[in-house]
């Protein structure tokens, strides 16, 4: 792509009421009305055509299977009209979540139940009760329905291994350990399991996406900052390479919300990462929500100078868009706060990239993103956030013109 | 499988080679010994440490609520349940101490950040630790003092109002200023301390509401990697005086708990505070470097919050019995070597039985 800081979505949209009770039980034309007033402003001429086929089918799937592609299709579409380049499979309409998604197609794995993320969110966590290998293929039926609705470029967001093993209890990994210290026992139980969800679950899975035309694949690896460790990161870069390995498709690494020593040591082990092209990185979140491209307005950013010393010669998915609950004051420009959301002004985005520029020296390697999936926020949310990206990004353009 | 243990002492094979052996191991070998020294005269306690888990049925009305499926009263009345079913388990489990087990805090710093004047919250979510749960950042934006203090916010009174022995788990000042964003003190000492005595508010209040055992978690003492340098000891000893200075005039109603790292290192500053009990993470503590006879009672977090296995209560009370003949101590607890709420809430439950029995087990050993 030759346009300077061309956009990217992450990962998840928030999944609208229709996809969710429609997966449950039949829908009535009522439950459809948030979809159709949607499909005007999505411009989805077929909605009617495809609403009467929801509406009509007693199977329940056949309507699951319709209502997952529709919604693939509006997150696409939602995508697109905000000015996305890269619209990625259309916001995970088709996945319950990252982790759980994935963990439900592995054999070995059972899920025990939910356990706290953060405020009202939970994940359903999953043990490992015998050794893992891939029960059926996770992504690739959604990825069918994504190429042949999408417009844009797209890209295939995946869970990383390392956060699918780190976020599972490893029961009978750990339980056949033998080393005497506890500590030992979890990290030659991690390496194990590691592995084996890499060669088991997670190639097969690359090589059935990448047969069916995949040629971007994001690894979304939240976890591995939160264990900055030599040791975990060693574990980390040994599993990337194992997973890359063989593969001539794109590959780009997503990580988020780090632990208090922020990418630092992300940053020292980036440069080991055979084929990674792209890193995505949530920074809005911890940056000041006023204008300027000076340290201290976005102090948030000072992370990237670490790749950069580090000598990671990659791209760089600047996380601009906050996905969480926002609170706190905004400047006089900066953006909107409104209810629990802050609506980022492109004045914003645009310094957010102006600054990061300056760091990473050379736009070019500069995508813009919000921070992490928009799971959390309403659709009417994501999308003001989206348009704001784009227009920030074309504003940030039009410097360098 | 479960060993089968009898009451007379089975001389184990090559048990001296490690002090800490595996479940697997253990009920491999059948290496028991379950014979006390004359010394042993204690019943341990068992007490919360933490968080405790909401139910499935908790956690979809939260879910409900917050897609507007669902009023707040019913969330409250579940929240309610909950609280009484987990009062009436502790009790039923023999606990001397009673927690609520403050299954509405959102993270373990929010309630005491929203009750500090100087503390913004709500702009920045960050990780807790390495665990996959997050945490609202304080963000430190003025002088720190005691706000508008709520006990209700911090405890369950009406559902405590039976229970004379009421204990709370609040974050120790050392480990909620490392939390923190700094925004306004150019000292950090000056921080440190003025969360210090803005607790020592709090936990006034709290003591009007009955509340007679206070834990102070400081997971920041010994949870080493977010930290680019190893903490010195003049910071140790820093952080040791912040909490001295809360737990003033009070000694014997505090616990200071340790987890997620290695309390070996400071064990015996630990041991010197001036405080009823300490506590440490089993799971990370390199017991084999502590040797320490100590008139204090040590809270062992002998089950581990981060696995879903349910540990034997003979390996947690034959654990406990090594871990005695390493450290002399005077009393023991038994309790989970953190927050509970990292694993789902039935098997929670099943490890806070797993404590009891091992804990009558010990008994029964002497």
């Amino acid at each position: 792509m030759s346009k300077l800081f061309p956009i990217q979505e992450i990962g998840s949209l928030a999944k609208p009421k229709w996809r969710t009770k429609g997966l449950r039980q039949p829908l009535s034309a009522q439950d459809l009305s948030e979809a159709e007033e949607w499909a005007q402003k999505l411009g989805i001429n077929d909605f009617h055509d495809r609403a009467k086929g929801i509406l009509k089918t007693s199977d329940d799937k056949t309507r699951t299977r319709e209502i997952l592609e529709l919604s693939t299709l509006y997150g696409l579409r939602l995508f697109e009209t905000a000015g996305v380049d890269n619209d990625g499979v259309g916001g995970e309409q088709q996945r319950v979540e990252m982790y759980e998604h994935v963990i439900k197609a592995v054999e070995g794995m059972n899920l025990l139940g939910h356990v706290h993320s953060f405020d009202y969110k939970y994940f359903n966590k999953g043990v490992a009760e015998s050794k893992v290998s891939r029960k059926r293929p996770i992504y690739t039926p959604e990825f069918s329905d994504v190429t042949r609705y999408a417009h844009r470029a797209v890209k295939v967001p995946i869970t990383g291994p390392y956060t699918l093993v780190d976020w599972s209890f490893s029961g009978y990994y750990i339980q056949k350990q033998r080393a005497s210290s506890p500590k030992s026992r979890k990290i030659e139980a991690k390496r194990e399991f590691l592995l084996d969800i890499v060669e088991q679950v997670i190639r097969p899975e690359i090589r059935d996406l990448v047969d069916a035309g995949a040629s971007w694949i994001q690894i979304d690896e939240p976890a591995v900052t939160t264990h900055p460790e030599p040791q975990e990161m060693e574990l980390f870069v040994e599993a990337w390479n194992e997973t890359v390995k063989g593969f001539s498709c794109k590959f780009s690494d997503h990580t988020c919300y780090p632990s208090e020593i922020g990418y630092k040591v992300l940053a020292e082990y980036a440069p080991k990462l055979d084929k990674c092209d792209q890193l995505a990185l949530e920074f809005a979140n911890r940056d000041t929500s006023r204008l300027g491209v000076d340290e201290s307005s976005r102090e948030g950013y000072s992370d990237l100078k670490h790749f950069v010393n580090a000598g990671f010669s990659g791209e760089f998915g600047l996380g601009v868009a906050h996905v969480h609950d926002f609170t706190g004051n905004v400047s006089s420009g900066a953006g909107q706060a409104i209810g629990r959301d802050l609506i980022e002004s492109p004045e914003l985005v645009r310094d957010r990239l102006l600054f990061a520029t300056k760091i990473v020296g050379d736009p070019v390697k500069i995508w813009a993103n919000p921070d992490c999936g928009l799971r959390t926020r309403t659709w009417d949310v994501s999308f003001a956030k989206l348009a704001n990206i784009t227009k920030g990004a074309e504003l940030a353009r039009e410097t360098f013109e | 499988m479960t060993p089968e243990l009898s009451n007379a002492a089975l001389i184990p094979i090559g048990i001296h080679q490690t002090l800490f052996l595996t479940e697997y191991e253990y009920n491999r070998t059948y290496i028991i010994r379950i014979t006390g020294n004359d010394n042993e005269n204690m019943s341990p306690e068992i007490q919360l440490a933490g968080i405790h888990p909401r139910s499935e049925k908790l956690i979809e009305l939260t879910r409900s609520y917050e897609r507007a499926g669902t009023s707040w009263s019913q969330v409250e009345v579940q929240f309610e349940q909950e609280t009484r079913e987990l009062i009436k388990l502790q009790k039923s489990l023999g606990f001397d101490h009673i927690s609520d087990g403050a299954l509405g805090w959102q993270d373990q710093l929010r309630t005491v950040a929203r009750s500090l004047r100087g503390v913004e919250s709500g702009t920045r979510y960050s990780r807790w630790f390495d665990t996959n749960t997050f945490y609202q950042k304080p963000i430190v934006a003025g002088k720190i003092s005691a706000g508008e203090i709520d006990p209700k916010n911090f405890l369950q009174t009406r559902l405590l109002a039976g229970e004379k022995n009421r204990k709370i788990i609040l974050p120790g000042p050392y480990t909620f200023s490392q939390l923190s964003e700094n925004k306004y003190y150019e000292k950090y000492p000056d921080l440190l301390f003025d969360v210090a005595v803005a607790e020592r508010e709090i936990i006034r209040r709290l003591r009007n509401e009955g509340v007679s055992l206070f834990q102070l978690s400081e997971p920041c003492l010994v949870y080493q990697p977010y930290r680019e340098t190893f903490r010195g000891e003049s910071e140790v000893e820093l952080a040791l005086r912040a909490i001295r200075s809360v737990v003033e005039n009070n000694p014997g109603e505090f616990v200071i708990q340790t987890y997620f790292g290695d309390a070996a290192p400071i064990f015996s500053k630990l041991v010197d505070l001036p405080v009823h009990g300490i506590g440490i993470d089993l799971f990370e503590t390199d017991v084999s470097s502590l040797s320490r006879q100590t008139s204090k009672t040590l809270v062992l977090g002998v089950v581990d919050s981060r696995e879903s296995y349910v540990e034997d209560p003979h390996w947690i009370a034959d654990t406990a019995r090594k871990f005695r003949k390493q450290v002399d101590v005077q009393d023991l607890v038994f309790a989970s070597n953190s927050d509970l709420k990292f694993v789902p809430q039935g098997i929670a439950n099943q490890k806070l039985e797993a404590l009891s029995k091992a804990s009558e087990l010990f008994e029964g050993s002497r």
